[in-house]
C-alpha cells in the first residue's frame, strides 16, 4: 500500500478517534449525546488564539492554556447545565446539549467577533518530513503519537485506578454503583472533565490543520464524533476508535475514489453509507452489552 | 430499651400518581435478622430502595442509627454503614471479580484491611478466588448472588439488606444463600432480608413484616406469622392475606 | 344522557381547539385592521411557525423522537412550491444551471403548495422506513445526519435549488389571511392527528416501546405513518412560508432554524397541542423583542461592537432554565381544558384496603 495514504489515514483516524472518545465518554455514563461537545473544541481554539495572540505565551503554554479552557467550559456546562436536568428525560438533556452549543457559540459571537482569527501554531506543525519517499506533514505523524500516548493513558487511568473502575462501572450500572458509596457527582464531572481534555487535544490538531478559528469550528468535528462513534458503538471507548479509524480510511477512500464532480457530495455520501450500515447492524462495529436501540 | 438500629416510620411512596407505598413502619435491632415478606408490588423493593435513597419518599421518616438519613444521597448513605444487595443481583458484568469486590469497598478502603477482607470472603466464598480475574457477567447465577453479597460486605455495613437473594436460582443454589445468610447472621450482622419465598424466609428469620397493598399487614416473630397466618395467601395474596384476628 | 349534556360533554372534551382558535382569529383581526405593517408582518411569521411547530408536534410530541430532519422537509416544500409556481423568466435568469424541464414549469400557487407537500412526504415515504427502526441516540444521530445529507443536497445541487445562492423570485401570496387560516387547518389536522388510533398507538410506544410492541402495535409502522404525516405538513409550511418569504438559501433549512422550532416545541411543552401553541407563541414574542433591544444596542451605538447573536444567546439561556424548571415545558403533556381553572377537590387516596 502507498505509504503517504497509509499515514494520512492513520493520522485522521487518530484525531476521528479522539473526538470520538471525549463523547463516548460521557455518553456511557450519562447516555447524553452531547451537542454541547463541538464547542469545547472550538473554545480551545480561542484559547490557543487568545493566549498566543493577547497574551504572547510561548507555545507550549499556550497549548496548555488552550486545553485548559476546553476542560474548564466541560466542566462548566456541566454544573450548569447538564447536572440540574440529569435525571428528567433523555430528550430534554439532548435539547439543553444543543441549547448549551448555541449559547457558547453566541457567546464567542458576541464578545470576540464573527470573523475567523487566525491562530499561531509553533513551526514544526507546518513542516513537512520525507519517510521512505512518502511526504507528510510532520503534524501528522505528532497527532498519531500523541492519540497512541493518550490512548494508553486513558487505557490506564479506565483500568487501574478507582475511579477509572468506577467510571466503568457507572456506565454499566449508575444506580448499583452510587450503592457501592460512589459519588454520582464524582464520576459524571470525572466524565466531563476526560471529555474537555480530549476536546482539548484534539482541538490542537484540528485547528493546526487552517490554523484559524471561529464560532462555528466546533460543527464540522461534532459530527465526525457523532458519526464515527455510531459507526463503532456507542458502548464502549474500544468503540469508538474503531470507528474514528474506519470512518478516517472511509474518508479518504472516498476523497480518491469519487470523481471531481461529486467530491462537494463526500459529507453526504459518507452519511449515507453510515446510516446504510446502521440499518444492517444498529448496535455500530463493536457490540456491548445492549441490543436495545432497534426495534421491529 | 435500647434504641432500633433501623427505624422507618410511616413511609409513603409513589410512582407518578399511583401511589406504591401507604405509610410502612418498621425496626431493625442490632443483630437481628428481620425478613419483609409480601407478594410481588406489595412494596418490599419500594421500602429498600427508599431506605437506600434510590427512591425519594413522599412522606415518612427513616432513621439508621440515630440519624435521619430520608432524602439523602445513596453515597452518602452507604458511608453511615447501611448496604442493599439489589434485586437482580446488579454485577457489574464488564469489571472483573477483583474489581466489583474492589467497588464494594469504596466507601472505606484502606488497604490492608481491604487485603484482610479479601481473606475472610474468599473463605465464606472459595468460587470467587477461583473466578478473581474473570469479568463478573461470565458468572452463573448463582456465583453471581454470591459475588453481589460478597461486594456488598466489603463495606462492613452495620446493616445489610438483600433484596430478593433467591430469586432466579436454583433450588439447590437457593438452599446454599439461606445457610449463608444464617451464617452472617451467626456472626453477628444485622439483616433486613426481603423474599418472596415465605416460607424458607420464616425457617431462617426472626421477626418479620408482611406488606400487602403497600401498607404492614402483620408483624410479629417467625413464629407467630407460620402459626397464625396462612402461609399459602402470602403467594397469592388478595383480601385473605391478613386475617383480622391477628392484632398488629 | 340529554342531548344538550351530551353536547356540553363533547364541547368539553374538545375545548382545547376552540381556545386556542378563538384568540388566534380574534387577534388576527386586530392586527389587520389596526397593526403596523412590522405587526402584520410578525403576526404572519407567527401563523406559518405555527404550521411548522404543529407539523413537528405530530411526529415528536407524540412519539418521542427527536426529529431534526423537519427543518430539511419544511425546504423541501419550499423548494418544489417555489421551483413549480415561479415564473420561466425569473427562474432562467436566476438559477442559471437549472434543468430546463424544471424551468419550463409554471403553475397556480396553491397546487404549488400543494404538490410541494406531496414531495415532502413522498421523499419521507422513500427513507423514512428504515430511519424509523432505530431508536434513542442511534436514532437522534442518524436523523441529525440525514438533515446534514438533505443540507448538503440543497446547498450542491445547483441544478435545482442554485446552489448555496439564494433562490428568489418566488410568488407573493401569504398574506395574514392565508397564514391563518393555514394555521387553524394545522390546529384541527394536529389535534386530529393526536387523537386518532394513530395518534393514540404512536403516543403508546413512545411511553413504552415493550409494552406497546406486546399489544400487538407494529412500533416502525406507527411511527412511519406518523413520519410522513408530519413531513406532509413541514412539506405545506413550507410552501406558505416560501411564498411569504419570496427569497430564500439552503441556510434557512438547517441547524439554527431547526433550534427556533425546537425551542417553540420544548419550551411548550412537545406533548400536546397546547404546549406547541403556547411555546410558538412565547418564543416568537421573545425573539422580537430580543430582535429590538439588539437593534436598539446597535444602533445607539454605545458599544464600540455590534452584539450579533444576543437574541440566540439569551433564548438558549432560557431554553436552559425552562428545562430545568418544567422539563415538560410550560404547559406539560396534558391539553387546557375549559374551564382554564378548576378548583382542586381534596383528592380521597386513601383507600379501603381492609376488606373485612
Amino acid at each position: 500500500m502507498d505509504l503517504e495514504f497509509l499515514i494520512n489515514t492513520l493520522s485522521l483516524g487518530s484525531l476521528y478517534a479522539l473526538l470520538a472518545l471525549g463523547l463516548v465518554l460521557v455518553y456511557g455514563i450519562l447516555k447524553l449525546v452531547n451537542f454541547a461537545y463541538g464547542e469545547y473544541i472550538m473554545i480551545a481554539g480561542y484559547g490557543l488564539y487568545f493566549s498566543a495572540t493577547v497574551l504572547h505565551m510561548p507555545w507550549w503554554a499556550t497549548m496548555i492554556f488552550g486545553v485548559a479552557a476546553a476542560v474548564l467550559t466541560s466542566y462548566l456546562t456541566e454544573l450548569a447545565a447538564f447536572r440540574p436536568v440529569r435525571n428528567k428525560s433523555a430528550n430534554a438533556l439532548i435539547v439543553t446539549s444543543f441549547a448549551v452549543s448555541i449559547f457558547l457559540q453566541n457567546a464567542v459571537l458576541i464578545l470576540v467577533s464573527p470573523r475567523a482569527r487566525a491562530v499561531q501554531l509553533p513551526p514544526i506543525f507546518s513542516q513537512t518530513v520525507n519517510i521512505a519517499g512518502a511526504t507528510t506533514p510532520v503534524r501528522n505523524l505528532l497527532i498519531i503519537g500523541t492519540t497512541i500516548t493518550v490512548l494508553i493513558l486513558l487505557s490506564l487511568l479506565m483500568k487501574k485506578t478507582v475511579l477509572g473502575m468506577a467510571m466503568r462501572a457507572a456506565a454499566d450500572k449508575f444506580t448499583t454503583t452510587r450503592l457501592m458509596g460512589v459519588p454520582a457527582n464524582l464520576v459524571i464531572s470525572a466524565a466531563f472533565i476526560i471529555s474537555g481534555l480530549l476536546a482539548g487535544i484534539a482541538s490542537i490538531f484540528w485547528i493546526g490543520r487552517s490554523a484559524s478559528v471561529d464560532p462555528v469550528t466546533g460543527a464540522a468535528p461534532l459530527l465526525i464524533a457523532f458519526i464515527a462513534t455510531v459507526m463503532g458503538g456507542m458502548h464502549s471507548p474500544t468503540g469508538a476508535v474503531v470507528g474514528g479509524f474506519v470512518y478516517g480510511l472511509l474518508f479518504n477512500v472516498l476523497s480518491i475514489t469519487l470523481p471531481a464532480s461529486m467530491i462537494s457530495y463526500r459529507d453526504a455520501f459518507m452519511f449515507v453509507i453510515v446510516v446504510l450500515f446502521l440499518l444492517f447492524r444498529p448496535e455500530g462495529i463493536i457490540k456491548g452489552g445492549y441490543t436495545e436501540e432497534r426495534v421491529g | 430499651m435500647t434504641m432500633p438500629m433501623l427505624t422507618v416510620e410511616n413511609l409513603m411512596a409513589s410512582y407518578g400518581v399511583v401511589r406504591a407505598l401507604h405509610g410502612v413502619s418498621l425496626e431493625v435491632n442490632e443483630g437481628e435478622l428481620v425478613a419483609l415478606l409480601g407478594v410481588n408490588g406489595a412494596g418490599k423493593s419500594t421500602t429498600l430502595k427508599s431506605i437506600t435513597g434510590i427512591l425519594r419518599p413522599v412522606k415518612g421518616s427513616i432513621t439508621f442509627l440515630g440519624t435521619e438519613i430520608t432524602n439523602r444521597k445513596p453515597e452518602w448513605i452507604v458511608k453511615q454503614g447501611l448496604s442493599l444487595v439489589p434485586e437482580g443481583r446488579e454485577i457489574f458484568g464488564s469489571l472483573t471479580v477483583e474489581e466489583n469486590l474492589r467497588l464494594g469497598a469504596f466507601a472505606s478502603y484502606q488497604r490492608d484491611r481491604y487485603k484482610a477482607d479479601l481473606k475472610e470472603i474468599f473463605e465464606l466464598f472459595p468460587i470467587l478466588e477461583e473466578r478473581f480475574s474473570q469479568p463478573g457477567g461470565l458468572l452463573s447465577g448463582g456465583e453471581q448472588q454470591m459475588l453481589a453479597i460478597a461486594r456488598a460486605m466489603m463495606a462492613h455495613p452495620k446493616l445489610l439488606m438483600l433484596d430478593e437473594p433467591s430469586l432466579g436460582l436454583s433450588p439447590a443454589m437457593t438452599d446454599g444463600i439461606f445457610v449463608l445468610i444464617k451464617r452472617l447472621r451467626e456472626m453477628g450482622s444485622t439483616i433486613l432480608l426481603v423474599e418472596q419465598n415465605a416460607e424458607r424466609a420464616l425457617e431462617i428469620v426472626d421477626r418479620a413484616y408482611l406488606l400487602a397493598n403497600g401498607e404492614v399487614d402483620f408483624a410479629g416473630t417467625a413464629e407467630d406469622l407460620k402459626r397464625k397466618v396462612d402461609i399459602a395467601s402470602v403467594y397469592f395474596g388478595g383480601d385473605d392475606a391478613a386475617p383480622c384476628e391477628v392484632p398488629l | 344522557m340529554s342531548l344538550y349534556a351530551r353536547f356540553l360533554k363533547f364541547a368539553q372534551k374538545h375545548s382545547v381547539l376552540p381556545m386556542i382558535m378563538i384568540p388566534v382569529v380574534l387577534v388576527g383581526i386586530g392586527v389587520n385592521v389596526f397593526g403596523s405593517s412590522l405587526l402584520l408582518n410578525v403576526y404572519t411569521y407567527f401563523c406559518v411557525s405555527l404550521i411548522m411547530v404543529l407539523g413537528l408536534q405530530m411526529f415528536m410530541g407524540n412519539s418521542g423522537i427527536l426529529n431534526w430532519v423537519h427543518i430539511g422537509f419544511v425546504g423541501v416544500g419550499a423548494y418544489a412550491s417555489g421551483i413549480l409556481s415561479t415564473a420561466p423568466m425569473v427562474k432562467s435568469m436566476g438559477v442559471p444551471n437549472m434543468f430546463p424541464a424544471l424551468v419550463e414549469l409554471n403553475m397556480p400557487v396553491i397546487p404549488a403548495i400543494m404538490i410541494g407537500g406531496l414531495v415532502a412526504a413522498l421523499l419521507a415515504a422513500i427513507i423514512g422506513y428504515p430511519l424509523m427502526r432505530l431508536s434513542d441516540f442511534v436514532g437522534v444521530i442518524t436523523l441529525f445526519a440525514t438533515l446534514i445529507v438533505f443540507h448538503v443536497i440543497m446547498t450542491q445541487w445547483d441544478n435545482v435549488t442554485n446552489g448555496p445562492r439564494t433562490f428568489f423570485g418566488v410568488p407573493e401570496f401569504t398574506t395574514l389571511t392565508v397564514a391563518l387560516i393555514g394555521a387553524l387547518i394545522a390546529l384541527v389536522v394536529a389535534y386530529w392527528f393526536r387523537e386518532s388510533g394513530l395518534g393514540l398507538r404512536l403516543r403508546a410506544s413512545r411511553d413504552d416501546r415493550y409494552a406497546a410492541m406486546s399489544i400487538g402495535i407494529d412500533v416502525v409502522r406507527v411511527r412511519y405513518y406518523g413520519f410522513i404525516t408530519s413531513a406532509l405538513v413541514a412539506g405545506l409550511a413550507g410552501g406558505v412560508w416560501a411564498h411569504f418569504i419570496t427569497s430564500f438559501s439552503p441556510k434557512a433549512f438547517y441547524i439554527s432554524e431547526m433550534f427556533i422550532l425546537l425551542s417553540m416545541v420544548v419550551i411548550g411543552g412537545s406533548g400536546s397541542i397546547s404546549g406547541a401553541f403556547m411555546g410558538t407563541t412565547f418564543v416568537t414574542i421573545g425573539r422580537e423583542l430580543l430582535r429590538q433591544v439588539e437593534g436598539t444596542i446597535n444602533n445607539a451605538h454605545v458599544l464600540s461592537f455590534e452584539v450579533y447573536g444576543l437574541t440566540e444567546a439569551v433564548m438558549a439561556i432560557l431554553m436552559i432554565v425552562i428545562l430545568i424548571w418544567r422539563p415538560g415545558g410550560v404547559v406539560g403533556g396534558q391539553e387546557l381544558r375549559w374551564p382554564l381553572f378548576k378548583r382542586n377537590k381534596p383528592s380521597v387516596t386513601k383507600e379501603v384496603s381492609d376488606g373485612v
